[in-house]
């Protein structure tokens, strides 16, 4: 019974998928959909194996992006969120700021981080990190502050010091909702990324995009906007893997 | 006279918040030599686990003292020392086990964190987990194990750092009946054995005559102490005392009191 499901959970997917390329195609080809408007699922997977060469640089280069302004994000947003809830005056000094970074959309400090740093790297990096960050300083601080009294008792009943009493409780007690944080970084850093490639240089496959779209080669566009896709996947994977590694227990 | 283990001295805890303060024990006093049983009986609410909650510093006084073997170990806003806290062990109604421990490691957390290290500490563990029967649960997540086995985690994490004092708050509350019949006589089996001074707890009247040589007992609004009952109950106790017209006179005695303290409260 319990293998049948799991058959199931892991046909289903793939039959969907199946089934919603099978229609798009048919779609298409019935409909003798011209390619500049939208391209058949089998062109797209063409061209994402056949012009993978080009791709390839700018796939690396939105890569190394996501993912190094994402590591980045973690240590500073649970830094920052560890600080915040352990002292009452660096909250009340930061909090404005923090409101600030997550309030403003991003697209309005690209041109200003454009010109203090760039077209370069390290300005995107930047970018994914402000952006980034935020959310996972926020959901790091709902775990940090729903540390159950009783726990926070029990440290103190010995007498533990706050560096003990963090990474033996207060850290674990706050990692599920540590991880919610980390997941929608993940997408913010993807969508970031994708948004600075948009706007400044022209490498990265934000820049791919924009480039095809303007020759009205979309069906390059669409190989580029599904490789853009499987980076999200890659850190989803990564993260659902760490996570299980990290939080073996049940509360 | 012997100096106490533990004194109160005219002790007062006042919690302020935003809108009120809560006085929650008035000028409580009491003495508890080494290696007695006593346990605090009254209503919930009476500041029964505020006063144990000073004793172990996880709050401070507002008025009085509280001494341990002739030392004054409440400093106001201050933390309490180690070297005093590693008296005492802490039994808490919840089991409170950390989940991402296993409960050999929840057992050695005070050791850790009162860095206990050596062959001997990881030996008393064993011996510990031995002693409740959960040798064979060592490697086990909190979360695989049962409520009674729980609390025996939580009673044993307690006495891994050997403390003479135990303070236990309505540890065996939340258990079934049975269950915690069980316990009580376990309990007084490690008493015995160990001599350490032990301050229980509890609403359970029964439970209270029971396990102990003196009762405290508490009243509402405020919190204060309103009698003190000597139980004199030959020891060892067994369950079977429960029916004896001596353990019966004791209870109803007790009840007398608790009843007092609930027609206050109506009037
Ligand atoms: N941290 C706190 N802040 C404010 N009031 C508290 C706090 N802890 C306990 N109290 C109040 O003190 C009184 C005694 O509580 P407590 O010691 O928990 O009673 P008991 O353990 O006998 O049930 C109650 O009225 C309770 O609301
Ligand atoms: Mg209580």
């Amino acid at each position: 019974m319990k293998k049948k499901n799991k058959l199931i959970s892991f046909l289903a997917p793939v039959v969907s998928f199946l089934l919603i390329f099978s229609l798009w195609e048919i779609a298409c080809t019935v409909n003798e959909v011209p390619t500049w408007f939208l391209p058949k699922p089998t062109e797209i997977f063409r061209s994402m194996v056949v012009d993978f060469p080009e791709f390839w640089p700018h796939i690396l280069v939105t890569f190394e992006v996501v993912l190094m302004g994402f590591l980045i994000a973690i240590p500073v947003g649970l830094l920052l969120a560890s600080l915040v809830t352990s002292f009452p005056l660096v909250n009340a000094a930061l909090s404005p700021y923090i409101t600030f970074l997550v309030t403003t959309p991003l697209i309005s400090l690209i041109p200003l981080l454009m010109l203090m740093m760039g077209f370069g790297l390290n300005m995107r990096i930047t970018t994914v990190v402000i952006q980034s960050f935020a959310v996972i300083n926020m959901n790091a601080c709902t775990g940090f502050n729903n540390v159950p009294t009783i726990r926070r008792e029990l440290m103190q009943s010995m007498g533990a010091d706050p560096i003990k009493t963090y990474l033996k409780m207060t850290l674990p007690s706050a990692a599920s909702d540590i991880f919610t944080g980390v997941r929608l970084a993940a997408i913010f850093a993807t969508t970031t990324c994708i948004s600075v490639e948009y706007n400044a240089g022209n490498t990265g496959l934000g820049s791919q995009i924009i480039k095809y779209s303007q020759y009205l080669k979309t069906t390059q566009s669409f190989a580029c906007i599904f490789y853009v896709t499987i980076i999200g996947l890659i850190m989803y994977g990564l993260i659902s893997f760490a996570q299980k590694k990290i939080i073996s227990w049940k509360e | 006279m012997q100096e106490p283990k533990i004194k109160f001295d005219h002790v007062t805890k006042v919690f302020q918040t935003r809108s009120q303060s809560i006085l929650a024990v008035k000028d409580y006093s009491m003495e508890i030599a080494a290696g007695e049983f006593v346990s605090i009986l009254g209503p919930s609410g009476c500041g029964k686990s505020t006063l144990i909650r000073m004793l172990d510093g996880i709050i401070d006084t507002t008025e009085g003292d509280i001494f341990i073997d002739g030392q004054k170990v409440n400093y106001a806003k201050k933390k309490m020392p180690q070297s005093i806290l590693r008296k005492m062990g802490f039994i808490f109604q919840q089991p409170n086990m950390l989940p991402w421990f296993t409960v050999r490691e929840n057992i050695a957390l005070p050791l850790r964190v009162f860095d206990l290290k050596g062959p001997e500490w990881e030996k008393r563990v064993d011996e510990l987990l031995e002693l409740v029967g959960l040798t064979e649960y060592a490697k086990a997540y909190p979360a695989e194990i049962s409520g009674g086995m729980l609390q025996r985690a939580g009673v044993i994490r307690a006495m891994v750092h050997d403390p003479e004092i135990l303070l236990m708050d309505e540890p065996f509350g939340a258990l079934d009946e049975l269950t915690r019949e069980q316990m009580n006589m376990e309990l007084l089996d490690i008493w015995t054995r160990t001599k350490k001074t032990i301050i229980f707890i509890t609403h359970n009247i029964e439970e209270a005559v029971l396990l102990s040589s003196r009762v405290y007992v508490m009243g509402t609004h405020p919190g204060r102490l309103v009698e003190i009952v000597d139980l004199d109950l030959p020891r060892p106790r067994t369950l079977s005392m429960i029916t004896q017209p001596k353990f019966i006179q004791y209870r109803e005695k007790l009840e007398g009191c608790i009843g007092e303290i609930d027609l206050s409260k109506i009037k």
